[in-house]
């Protein structure tokens, strides 16, 4: 990992942070409804350095961002943590298997997804153990996350277009190694 | 928003479409599957006087100081069909699958309970 490499990740990772600590002083009418913003910045590692740059930024993100709120190892830092990861795992997966396939917008999308499926399954085992009621409020946060997903990844989408239109020809992706 | 909107691919509309669709099915289904409360309670002077379940069709009278209630259990659903009372506000609630009938001055409060009870409290901490 180069110095360049570092310097990449750290940066993503303060935006990251920003995004989620913002996120999580907004007031939200349902206790479960969260943006998910900081997959925007997820998502423009993913496309413009790569997978590993992706996961990176997301682990140090969860784990900072549930230190500085004060949930590390917490249950909501479980339901980020597992969310997190599954979000990306899924996200960099759909990128690296079809290629062109899917624009920032698909990619949002079934991130946004994943990230629900993890948590959902996650609190079913450790919290709830009722399988009525995972049914009854899976439809919703899918729904939501579904809108949720289209604005993250539009706003992706456009970061993505405005970084390569200004400073394209220094990026370098790791897809390579 | 144009330049969003023309860089979305064929699979993203088709994923967001497919996405949108099964969730709103999901959410008319999980409500429609969801197992109703399965017993009618009548509570008399805070007292459970009678256990019935919902899915049994009858018709009982309840005596109160107004003269007797009668609560009708029909097609899994339950009403006051007629009481005495000044207001007859139970009467007018009509039918019900869930929640409660209360007729203060027959001190009667009829409820539909079951293993569902309070169901959407079940999620109290997910975040992202």
């Amino acid at each position: 990992m180069q110095l360049q490499d570092k310097h990449r990740i750290a940066v993503l990772s303060a935006y990251a942070l920003a995004l989620h600590g913002f996120e999580s002083l907004l007031p939200t009418p349902i206790p479960w409804l969260r943006l998910g913003l900081a997959n925007i910045i997820t998502l423009v590692a993913l496309v413009l350095y790569g997978f590993r740059t992706a996961m990176t930024v997301t682990l140090i993100r969860v784990v900072l961002a549930s230190i500085f709120l004060g949930t590390f190892l917490g249950p909501s830092f479980m339901l980020s943590f597992s969310g997190g990861v599954a979000s990306t795992a899924a996200m960099g997966l759909a990128y690296a298997a079809f290629e062109g396939l899917f624009g920032p917008v698909g990619l949002s999308l079934i991130g946004a997804l994943f990230h629900n499926i993890a948590q959902l399954t996650l609190a079913y085992f450790l919290f709830i153990q009722r399988i009525e009621a995972v049914i009854f409020i899976a439809p919703v946060i899918i729904l939501i996350g579904t809108l949720t997903g289209v604005a993250n990844g539009a706003v992706s989408g456009l970061l993505i277009k405005k970084i390569l239109q200004k400073d394209g020809e220094n990026i370098q992706n790791d897809k390579a190694d | 928003m144009k330049t969003v909107i023309r860089s979305t691919t064929l699979a993203d509309k088709l994923l967001f479409i497919a996405l949108t669709t099964a969730a709103v099915a999901g959410i008319f289904y999980s409500r429609e599957a969801m197992p109703k409360g399965s017993d009618v309670i009548i509570e008399v002077d805070g007292r459970t006087a009678y256990t019935l379940a919902l899915d049994t069709d009858r018709v009982l009278s309840v005596p109160g100081p107004y003269g007797n209630t009668v609560v009708e259990i029909k097609g899994g659903r339950v009403r006051v069909k007629e009481a005495h009372c000044p207001n007859r506000l139970c009467e007018k609630q009509g039918w019900i699958t869930r929640g409660a009938i209360v007729c203060l001055p027959n001190h009667i409060v009829i409820s539909v309970g079951g293993k569902t009870e309070n169901l959407p409290k079940g999620l109290d901490a997910v975040t992202g």
